[in-house]
């Protein structure tokens, strides 16, 4: 973006105000010098040697003051920063999108929702003290902050993981693992493997061994190569940083930060809450919409009332990766979204039309017809359904 | 026993590399997709500058007034005879003083006018900062700044200062600008208009320009509040004064405000009645923070619900809605949901394929592969599940299980 211009024009608009701060304090200082002067004759006519005419003195300081003309002067430059003013405005409307809202539809949010959507956020992001303060200056109820106590309970673990004590998440860890086996996750093999390798940096092999007896053996089943390599460590005790393993991830501060992230995965996973906060999403999906739906508003001018009843926004919409949650298929001969009763069928050479153009084009299944991507006849029977 | 493999390629492998990293470096559209996302914050940069140039205004305001009173001051004492000499001594004295205390406040005003071009300045600078490699924090920033938005408009001041000063990002919000507003909405609240009526004055070519009737509604509320305390000769003398100058333009409300005073404000009549109600109190407040918005050159809406509703509309499927939904859609979660309600699905012009299993894209790279009971999935998911289960695929939807050969490559365009 080019900021530069606007740059320019802001230094101008400060440069102008200087320059006219600095005028008014030299006319108001020549007019305090004025008056300090003619202060000072006046109270020397006091003296008897020197008499002073104070009318004389008053017509002086009158000429004088209107010499100065200290009113043009103040205008003069309040001129020119005046100019800078209203460019710079008009610069940054021209630059920006000055009115983001013309998008907006006339709904109003249920202000309960949008807090508590506000409040959930505060409290997943670990900021509980923020959360508490907007909840009571809401004036939001209790229920506002359910989500408060479970995502203590997950910052409580990950503070303790920073200062290198896996406890709290090892408990937390086995008293789901039958959860976090049914979703394939291995984090308590990670926890465990990650409590052996401290023991073990701290010298000791006896209670490593210890260790790796109780609580790595059970997971042996499953995990035998990560077993082996944790267990041949045992044989580089007190010196692991001259071993094989001294660049393996076993020991790296990353794989730490890569634990932490996968058990907030998971804890936020059985909370039923997604891993980045849904408001950060969904604002972010936002700021990506928002800049196509404008320049649309702005062709369509005029056209507000339909705006305000769409089913489907008018445009397509191009979101990142990272918000591609479901699967879409567009039929590419009818250009329309499949549904459940106008599936995506897959044509014997591996093209996928959806149904009813399949239909149409076969004349309800009567006759075959040409694959519209390839040269393959297709019959229109033996499609098969497809499933994403 | 396995040990972590040591880097042994060749040296064309590794220019190899580093030539395929070069080409997955952010294209050029996440970089128009950052552009245009810039061009979003008109408000960010307009509002600090209204407020600047306001100050500037009012300050040379005040230099004017102040000199153009010592100059006449000073022609006064010039055309008047027979000044004594200690009433001349007196004068100038006070005049000397007065003149004091402009340079006084002109060094403060000065002061607060840098303070706030250093504001904008700040503004600018931020937006300068955004880039690719900063991109991530910098999006969190625009976060908590649409929430102190948000914040703000609702009066919520204590939470919104706690965070811009958790987050140190009290140059990018708003939070001094508000505080006037506060001071009216407060009194407003209160059943006070003097305040809001001092900000019209203050604003008073704005609101003209804008045709802005804020003043009228405030008017019509005062004579309201008399007629309810039976002070029908001040109502009078009211209406004659401030609110006949509305007569031109406002006739119809000024003709039915007059009427109350043949009603008692406890009126059942029903035109009347709402009148008398306390809610024209929170409709005034609503007004000014309207009225407030447009002086500064902020949206209506908070940015915060302007954001959420494109959002919302462009993640909006049919899908969102069903019950396997994955919870890393925010559309699965209630609350979502139910602000969804009222908006546009979105549109979309080509296909999409999330593998169900490892929920990435499908691509040219991980393309869509099909069991033979037509469930799909990613090359990259089976090929995994076939290499951990000797060529075995089991469909995780449905149990069917086939052979690793059985699978065809579905084309999507």
């Amino acid at each position: 973006m080019e900021l530069d211009s606007i740059k320019d024009a802001f230094d101008r608009v400060t440069k102008k105000q200087k320059l006219s701060s600095s005028k008014s304090h030299e006319v108001v200082d020549q007019i305090h010098l004025e008056l300090e002067q003619v202060l000072q004759k006046i109270q020397l006519a006091d003296n008897p040697e020197c008499p002073v005419n104070l009318k004389s003195v008053f017509s002086e300081l009158k000429t004088k003051l209107k010499d100065i003309a200290p009113l043009t002067q103040l205008e003069s430059t309040q001129k020119e920063l005046n100019t800078a003013l209203t460019k710079y405005p008009k610069l940054v409307e021209k630059s920006f999108n000055p009115d983001i809202s013309k998008a907006y539809r006339n709904v109003d949010f249920d202000r309960h929702t949008v807090n508590q959507i506000i409040a959930s956020h505060f409290y997943r992001q670990g900021m509980f003290e923020l959360g508490d303060c907007f909840i009571s200056e809401a004036g939001e109820s209790e229920s506002a902050a359910s989500m408060r106590s479970p995502f203590q309970e997950m910052y409580q673990i990950l503070e303790a993981m920073k200062s290198r004590n896996l406890d709290p998440a090892l408990n937390w860890a086995l008293n789901n693992s039958n959860k976090l086996n049914e979703c394939g996750s291995d984090l308590l093999l990670k926890l465990h493997s990650m409590q052996f390798m401290e023991i073990l940096q701290n010298g000791d092999r006896h209670d490593a061994l210890k260790y790796a007896r109780t609580y790595l053996a059970p997971l042996a089943s499953n995990h035998l190569a990560e077993l082996q390599k944790l267990m041949a460590c045992l044989l580089w005790t007190g010196r692991l940083d001259c071993s094989p393993y001294s660049q393996s991830q076993l020991l790296s501060v990353t794989n730490w930060e890569n634990v932490a992230e996968e058990l907030i995965r998971q804890f936020c996973n059985f909370l039923g809450q997604s891993y980045e906060s849904p408001l950060g999403v969904t604002v972010a999906a936002g700021v990506q919409g928002l800049p196509p739906l404008l320049k649309f508003m702005n062709v369509m001018a005029g056209k507000k009332q339909e705006w305000q009843s769409m089913k489907q926004l008018p445009v397509p919409v191009e979101l990142g990766r990272e918000f591609q949650f479901h699967s879409i298929f567009v039929c590419p001969v009818s250009k329309e979204q499949s549904t459940e009763e106008n599936p995506p069928m897959l044509m014997l050479c591996g093209h996928v039309l959806c149904k009813q153009s399949i239909m149409k084009m076969s004349k309800n299944s009567t006759k075959s017809f040409k694959c519209p991507y390839c040269p393959t006849d297709i019959d229109a029977t033996r499609c098969r359904q497809l499933y994403f | 026993m396995e040990v972590d493999a040591i880097p042994n390629g060749s040296a064309s492998e590794t220019a190899m590399e580093n030539a395929a990293a070069a080409t997955i470096s952010p294209t050029p559209s996440k970089f128009s997709g950052l552009a245009e996302s810039l061009k979003l914050e008109h408000q960010f940069l307009r509002v600090p500058f209204e407020h600047y140039k306001k100050t500037i205004r009012a300050n040379h305001r005040v230099a004017e007034k102040e000199v153009s009173a010592v100059i006449s001051s000073v022609t006064d004492a010039a055309d008047r005879e027979n000044m004594s000499r200690e009433e001349a001594v007196h004068h100038f004295t006070s005049l000397v003083s007065r003149l004091q205390g402009l340079k006084r406040k002109l060094e403060e005003g000065n002061r607060t006018e840098q303070m706030q071009a250093q504001k904008c300045r700040a503004r600018l600078d931020h937006l300068e900062s955004a880039d690719a490699d900063n991109l991530a924090e910098w999006n969190s920033t625009r976060l908590k700044r649409i929430l102190v938005d948000y914040m703000l408009r609702m009066s919520y001041f204590d939470t919104a200062v706690k965070l811009s000063e958790s987050s140190n990002i009290q140059d990018l919000v708003d939070i001094d600008v508000f505080q006037e507003a506060k001071k009216v909405i407060d009194a407003l609240q209160n059943k006070e208009i003097a305040p809001a009526l001092s900000w019209c004055s203050d604003n008073k070519s704005r609101l003209k320009k804008s045709k802005s009737k804020f003043e009228f509604q405030l008017r019509l509320q005062e004579f309201i509040e008399l007629v309810r305390a039976d002070k029908n000769m001040q109502a009078i003398t009211y209406a004659r004064k401030y609110l006949a100058p509305w007569g031109a333009t406002h006739m119809k409300e000024l003709q039915r405000v007059m009427a109350t005073l043949a009603f008692k404000s406890s009126t059942e009549c029903a035109i009347y009645k709402v009148l008398f109600e306390p809610k024209q109190w929170d409709h005034l407040v609503d007004v000014f923070r309207q009225e407030f918005c447009k002086i500064y050159g902020m949206t209506l809406e908070p940015l915060l619900n302007i954001y959420l509703q494109a959002g919302l509309s462009a993640l909006k499927t049919p899908y969102c809605y069903e019950d396997d939904c994955t919870k890393e859609d925010p559309l699965s979660q209630e609350s979502f949901r139910k602000l969804a309600v009222p908006l546009p699905y979105s549109k979309q012009h080509h296909s999409k394929l999330v593998c169900y299993i490892t929920k990435e894209l499908m691509d040219t790279e991980n393309p869509p592969q099909v069991l033979p009971n037509g469930y799909v999935y990613s090359a990259k998911a089976l090929e995994k599940m076939a290499k951990e289960n000797s060529g075995k695929i089991t469909c995780p939807r449905t149990g069917f299980v086939c052979s690793y050969s059985e699978l065809v490559k579905a084309y999507i365009s």
